[in-house]
């Protein structure tokens, strides 16, 4: 095992692997940007170090900083969490350089992976189903890619080599379209990841979103720890995640596996992987795209199959054997993990940042909250806007349901807006109960419902406003109220505020009442 | 003795009247605009930031931060913001003075700057409008605290402007006190 570990990324996901470093008792090294002083991740740490500007251009994505950071604090291993670098084969590259264990797959696999034409070729000469399409698409010869359209029929993808989060991706209805596709979809992919680079997939849909979570160590075992069900997204981000699936029978499950271990095998993968599969109404699937790292829905695999991932990962980085009896054949219960995102859920979800001034985690059986939040905490807009993961689980699937909206009721944040009346609206729609969703159903059938007319919340709020500027009466008072947030004009209005207490703060930036009146 | 209070809620201003229950009880009578009084029973917990109550017996609870006449108040998953209308009635979002040192005008909060009211050299009453700031898709108009002429103006309509960041800055005028 390592001695020291340095986390090479933030929020939630560097206290999730501080946590079970701890378990094992390695240390840990914290790395943060300016914006990321006050931190969880970096006050949690054994040490840190400060690597740059908010931006992460210039602080969690300088591969030399980072190596500087470790080889100051003497730590033995990296783990790159997700996002970032962690899908950086030069990175990767230079922790080895530097003596220091990468905790992730070699690579030469993440190359072949990151590379979707190369990944697409590999997988078909492995045996792995794969989209029907055309990879040798020369955007000068545009008759052979009519051709290879026609073959391959439509709705079909223009796809980046190169691509990732829904960049570089065009639908093609017809083969009228088929031209300005490929010149739209190359000319994103050259401007965002210097590779125009483009192929032909066929567009299959409605589909589920399916990816089977593989681990594989040094000695060539490759186990799989079944799927995550990853329909529920939004602009191609996840929404939600469930393990397992409602679409996924015992047989399905064990073919999945299969094929998830031979794709990873035939990439010589080593450490955490996912497969990500695409699951038509017919019971095919197909190859997506592997990710070659942890993933941020790794929580679900957790609670069915009783794992924990990150030590495993550990263990792997350190050249363990995979234990005999990892992955089992089936889970166990029913997980679900809703994330939780900085976004206003009835103003079109726009970001939110600023000031949490009180967070509430649900607690209780069967809860798990992942989150970089605390009293305080101001959310920095450099960054994505993941807050943390709400991740339940129990014995089935409408009692994992349940469970999530009784958790999301419980979740308080106060003064940032987060998504949870998106997830609590989400938990109350007949498809999504019935689990009859594919990828596009959210944003082709969910619309966000308008709080309910009877809803007593805002009754309550106006009451409570009210009595926070000065309750009539004049009870007693005390100091308490007074305390606001340090440096910031916000002050928490507690019941001697609410007394009349005046607010006040201690440096001198902060708001109080109406001018009229001073 | 009842106190009322003028609160903007989603752009429309709402009337909260608290009151003590006749015959001295523990109880608040609240009346909202013109609906029916309702008595409750206010928590006593000193807790900074929460208020909780019951309306016959059923529980109420909500977090407040307070930023001057602006309330930032959740309750549950949702999440309210609530400006007081002052005296004057002035339009909404109105965000009241600063503790600003006299001379200074300092963002009260993070947003963009809508629109610029003044230049270097003019003569303010206090309470003028001097700019108007958008955040959390809400125009507030922030004010001059004092009587005074404006020195130097350092932002522009469209930037983006932190929190604390200096806006203005103005030479109080004299002998007012």
């Amino acid at each position: 095992m390592p001695k020291r570990v340095l986390l090479a990324n933030r929020g939630e996901i560097a206290l999730r692997v501080q946590r079970s470093c701890r378990e094992l008792g390695i240390e840990t090294v914290a790395v943060y940007s300016e914006a990321d002083r006050d931190a969880l991740h970096v006050r949690n740490a054994d040490a840190a170090v400060l690597i740059g500007p908010g931006p992460a251009t210039q602080s969690y994505l300088v591969i030399d900083n980072i190596i500087e950071a470790a080889r100051e604090t003497g730590a033995d291993a990296v783990h790159p969490g997700y996002g970032f670098l962690s899908e950086n084969p030069a990175f990767a590259e230079a922790c080895e350089a530097a003596g220091i264990t990468f905790i992730g797959p070699p690579a030469s696999a993440m190359q072949a992976m990151g590379d979707k034409v190369q990944a697409r070729r590999l997988m078909e000469s492995a045996g792995v189903p794969v989209v029907p399409g055309a990879e040798d698409i020369d955007p000068q010869n545009v008759g052979h890619a009519r051709a290879e359209a026609e073959r391959i029929g439509f709705p079909l993808l223009v796809k980046a080599a190169s691509g990732g989060g829904g960049r570089g991706i065009r639908i093609v209805e017809s083969i009228d379209e088929l031209e300005d596709a490929m010149r739209v979809s190359g000319t994103e992919a050259a401007a965002a990841f210097g590779d125009a680079t483009i192929f032909l997939e066929k567009y299959v849909s409605p589909a589920r979103h399916v990816e089977v979570q593989v681990m594989a160590d040094a000695h060539g075992n490759v186990r799989a720890f079944g799927e995550r069900e990853c329909s529920i997204q939004r602009r191609r981000q996840k929404l939600i995640e469930e393990a397992p699936s409602v679409a996924v029978d015992p047989d399905l499950r064990a073919r999945l596996c299969d094929v998830a271990v031979t794709a990873a095998r035939s990439c010589g993968y080593r450490n955490a992987g996912t497969v990500e599969f695409l699951l038509g109404e017919d019971g095919e699937f197909y190859f997506l795209e592997m990710n070659a790292r942890l993933q941020v829905e790794h929580p679900v695999t957790e609670f069915v199959y009783g794992v924990d991932l990150v030590a495993l990962q550990l263990a792997i980085a350190a050249g363990e054997p995979l234990p005999e009896d990892a992955g089992l054949p089936q889970p166990h219960g029913w997980a679900i993990e809703a994330r939780i995102n900085a976004e206003n859920a009835y103003a079109n979800f726009a970001p939110s940042f600023g000031i949490v001034h009180r967070v509430e985690p649900p607690l209780g059986p069967g809860v798990r909250f992942d989150s970089m939040l605390f009293d305080g905490l101001d959310v920095p807009v450099f960054y994505d806007s993941l807050l943390g993961k709400l991740i339940v689980w129990a014995e089935d699937r409408p009692a994992a349901i349940e469970r999530l909206r009784r958790a999301l009721q419980d979740l308080l944040v106060a003064g940032i807006d987060t998504n949870a009346p998106f997830h609590l609206a989400l938990l109350d729609h007949p498809d999504y109960v019935s689990g009859a969703v594919d990828t596009g159903w959210l944003e082709r059938e969910f619309e966000m419902p308008p709080p309910a007319e009877d809803d007593p919340s805002e009754v309550t709020a106006l009451i409570a406003a009210a009595l926070a500027s000065g309750l009539g009466g004049g009870r007693g008072s005390s100091a308490n109220g007074a305390a606001g947030a340090p440096g910031r004009g916000w002050a928490l209005a507690g019941r001697s505020d609410a007394l009349g207490a005046r607010v006040r703060h201690a440096e001198g930036r902060g708001w109080r009442s109406g001018i009229g009146s001073s | 003795m009842a106190k009322r209070h003028r609160l903007l809620v989603g752009g429309e201003e709402r009337t909260v009247v608290l009151d003590s229950a006749p015959g001295g009880g523990a109880e608040t009578l609240v009346t909202i605009d013109e609906a029916e009084p309702i008595a409750i029973d206010v928590d006593a917990a000193e807790l900074p930031g929460f208020v909780a109550f019951r309306i016959g017996g059923v529980t109420r609870r909500a977090y407040v931060a307070r930023d001057g006449a602006s309330f930032d108040v959740t309750v549950g998953s949702r999440r309210f913001q609530i400006q007081q209308v002052t005296g004057s009635g002035r339009g909404r979002g109105v965000v009241g003075g600063a503790e600003d040192a006299p001379g200074e005008i300092s963002s009260p909060l993070a947003g963009v700057v809508v629109e610029v009211r003044v230049a270097p050299g003019d003569e303010l009453e206090a309470g003028t409008t001097v700019l108007v700031l958008e955040a959390m898709k809400m125009q507030n108009e922030v004010l001059i605290p004092l009587e005074g002429t404006v020195t130097a103006v350092h932002v522009n309509a469209r930037d983006s402007v932190e929190q604390g960041q200096l806006l203005i800055e103005y030479a109080p005028a004299e002998a007012e006190e």
